[in-house]
Order: structure tokens, then C-alpha cells, then sequence
């Protein structure tokens, strides 16, 4: 649409430490205005704690957050460009669970420059949810659905979304997919969107962000990475050929049968001549290719 | 454009061989309007820029061209264009799987013509 220029969320250099605990050690990261980035990584690798440097709502023990080299920190001007709609939990002794949903949308109201009201009710509606109830005594689902309608109608260029679809049941979560395409195609706003649930939201990331133990293992074209991942499998000792000189992961045997998984680098193929089947991969096996060694 | 994607193939090369599937069987005319990048992208609920990148293959390849300010067109010609461009890798595609199938099931090529011969479905026939 236009309406505001292209922009940079920028990190460079953020640790942040609790305590004794290293949770980021050293990430360098640029997000473009206009994409969909996917953010993927195992409990615990700093998912969360990125994304909240990245809003400023949680300061960084080192390195710098810049928006189009403004910094980020304490910055309203810069911070009504970004929106991080956090996952609710009524574990912890969090405000807003003593909060009516109706009240915490109207906080949201007031803390969005741009908050569209008109979206807020109508996906309140199509929702179905109660904004008489209190937040502690919403269901997984409906916690999910206010935090989904926080990140849509703040209308924040840069939107950050941890785990929006985590209690949502199949049928809710795609028609997530869906809001958020009618949402980007219409506007061109940037998402990052924080998921477990790698396999059905892979084709909706543009570019996909790992996170692995406080770093970031990798950041590529979703397509591209997908383009240069190949599993392949057959007789061992033809499987051994194929695969010589390549970046490989997971290998997995049995009896004389071997699989494996392969990532090309620029140039790189796999030799046609052997007896093998080459198989592409799904982003969650390549993500767990990278990411599931037990440490 | 109706089919659903799989996992065998990247998403943007199914996307321009569904826009080709429906050139070959007339369910998209010559000349007649392709759905744009964004509606594409609902309908299979991908990411539009991965949509944008198969129909990029096929105005690369002539199938499709651009209308400024309107949307993707298919050009005239393509559906014979995609027919020989698919005629041309029949072999590789097709044939080369089919025989190494009945080699490793040690079906002769002899048993395979008389196969296709006495087959009942698809094909031209003879006349």
C-alpha cells in the first residue's frame, strides 16, 4: 500500500544473560519490511527473549536494536512501528489475568497508534469470543485468538507473533494463515511468527529464522533451503557414493539400507549415476536435521 | 488450479505445472486472465512470493506475459508450447521410470509393448 517506506529492524551484537544463564549469545539480525519471517528453534533456544529485545520490551545485556538506525530502546516515535503481541499465560502472576478481555483490548487500544477497531471487532466476532470474560478464565484457544487479535489490529509495521497458533484447534489455525495472507497481501506489513508447529506453517514463511541454543543457526529463503535439502537413501555403499564430498546429516542405517540427509551448497549436486532415491525434505525434517541432536 | 500441493516437489514449480495442467486442458484459455500472485497465494495459503516465483518460470518461459496494471496472461501458443516442451522430456519423465520399474521386475521390453498395445486407456490409437 505504500504507506510507509521500506524499513529495517536491525540487531547487532544482543546478549542477554539471567542470571549465570547465556539465553542470546551474540545476534546479528536484519528484517526487512514486506516479509514473513517464520522463527523457528526448540524450547528454550531464545525464541521468546529475541523477540521481546527486538520490541524493546526487555532490554539486551549487549549489542543494539535499530529501526532504520534509530535505536529502538525507550524510542516511542520507533516503537509505534513495532508490535510484540506476547503469548498470554495465566501461569504466572501476570496483570492481565485479572484483566476482562474487553479491558486488555483497550489497553492494546491505547498503546497502538494505528489500532484499527473496526478489525478488532470483527475478528472478535468471527472468533466468537467473550470480551466479558475474565482472561484466567479463558480456554488455550481463546487466549490464542486475543493474543491473534492484539498482533492484526495493532496495524504495527513490524508485527511479532510467539506461538499464535499454539492452542488453536487445526480448523482455527488455518483460517490464522488465512487472516494473516489477507492481512499481508493487503498491506504489506512485516510478520515474524514464532511456531512449533513447523509443518503446516513452512509455506507461509518467506525467509525462515532457526534459532539454536541463544545464536542463529541460519537464515535463507524458505524455498531456497528447502531447494538445496534432499534426503537420500537405498544400498549403503551406493548412498555412501552419492553423498561423498556433501554436508550431511542424520544418518540413520539399517541392516545394508542407509539414509541420509544431504545440504547442497551453491554449485554443489548430487551425482545422477547411482542407484539411490533422492527425496526433498519437509522444513520440519530439515529442523530437526539441523537442531535434533541431543546435547 | 484446484489440485492440493504435496510435499514431493518445491511448491513454486507446482504452481506453475498447475497453471500449465489447466492451459493443456482448457480450463484456463489463451489470451484469458491468470489468477494474480495474491490470490494464488490464498488459495494454497503459501507465502505470495513464493507464488510470484512459479508464475515468474512461466512468463520466463513465454507461457505467460504481463498487462501492465492488469495481471498475467496466457499467450497464444502456449498450450501447443507447453505440449512440446512436455513431449520433448516424455522420455525422461516418463519413460525412463516405466522401464526401469519393469526391469527390476524383470518384465521384458517385449511384454512391455504388448502391454501398451493391448491397453484399453489413454493414448491416441493407431488411426
Amino acid at each position: 500500500m505504500g504507506v510507509w517506506e521500506m524499513s529495517n529492524l536491525t540487531a547487532k551484537g544482543i546478549r542477554k544473560t539471567y542470571g549465570k544463564k547465556d539465553v542470546l549469545r551474540g545476534i546479528d539480525l536484519n528484517l526487512e519490511s514486506g516479509k514473513i519471517y517464520g522463527l523457528i528453534g526448540r524450547n528454550g533456544a531464545g525464541k521468546t527473549t529475541l523477540l521481546s529485545i527486538l520490541s524493546a520490551q526487555n532490554p539486551a545485556s549487549a549489542g543494539s536494536i535499530t529501526f532504520d538506525g534509530r535505536p529502538v530502546w525507550e524510542n516511542q516515535d520507533v516503537l509505534n512501528h513495532i508490535c510484540f503481541s506476547r503469548e498470554l499465560n495465566q501461569m504466572n502472576g501476570n496483570n492481565a489475568n485479572a484483566m476482562k478481555v474487553k479491558e486488555y483490548l483497550r489497553i492494546a487500544e491505547i498503546f497502538f497508534p494505528y489500532w484499527d477497531k473496526e478489525m478488532a471487532k470483527r475478528l472478535i466476532k468471527e472468533f466468537d469470543l467473550d470480551i466479558k470474560k475474565k482472561i484466567s478464565k479463558l480456554s488455550k484457544g481463546m487466549l490464542s485468538m486475543v493474543t491473534i487479535i492484539v498482533a492484526l489490529a495493532s496495524k504495527a509495521e513490524f508485527t511479532f507473533l510467539d506461538e499464535p497458533v499454539a492452542g488453536l484447534d487445526v480448523v482455527a489455525r488455518e483460517r490464522f494463515y488465512a487472516l494473516l495472507l489477507d492481512e499481508f497481501t493487503e498491506t504489506g506489513r512485516t510478520f515474524v511468527i514464532s511456531t512449533h508447529i513447523i509443518e503446516e506453517a513452512a509455506d507461509i514463511f518467506e525467509d525462515v529464522i532457526i534459532v539454536d541454543k541463544g545464536k542463529i543457526l541460519l537464515k535463507e529463503n524458505t524455498q531456497e533451503l528447502l531447494d538445496r535439502c534432499w534426503h537420500i537413501s537405498g544400498h549403503e555403499e551406493e548412498v555412501d557414493k552419492a553423498a561423498e564430498g556433501l554436508e550431511t546429516y542424520n544418518k540413520e542405517r539399517m541392516g545394508r539400507s542407509k539414509g541420509v540427509t544431504v545440504f547442497l551448497k551453491p554449485g554443489q549436486s548430487i551425482p545422477k549415476q547411482y542407484d539411490v532415491e533422492l527425496q526433498k525434505m519437509s522444513l520440519q525434517k530439515v529442523f530437526v536435521a539441523l537442531c535434533g541432536e541431543e546435547s | 488450479m484446484n489440485e492440493i500441493l504435496t510435499q514431493e516437489k518445491s511448491i513454486y514449480i507446482q504452481i506453475k505445472e498447475m497453471i500449465e495442467n489447466d492451459i493443456l486442458r482448457n480450463i484456463l484459455l489463451e489470451e484469458e486472465r491468470v489468477p494474480s500472485t495474491n490470490e494464488l497465494a490464498k488459495l494454497f495459503a503459501i507465502n505470495p512470493a513464493t507464488a510470484a516465483k512459479g508464475v515468474n518460470l512461466l512468463v520466463d518461459e513465454g507461457t505467460l506475459y504481463k498487462k501492465r496494471g492488469i495481471g498475467m496472461f496466457v499467450t497464444e501458443g502456449a498450450k501447443k508450447t507447453i505440449m512440446d516442451k512436455r513431449k520433448k522430456h516424455f522420455y525422461d519423465d516418463y519413460v525412463k521410470s516405466l522401464l526401469a520399474e519393469a526391469g527390476s521386475l524383470g518384465i521384458t521390453k517385449d511384454e512391455l509393448i504388448k502391454m501398451i498395445q493391448e491397453s484399453k486407456d489413454g493414448g491416441m490409437g493407431n488411426e
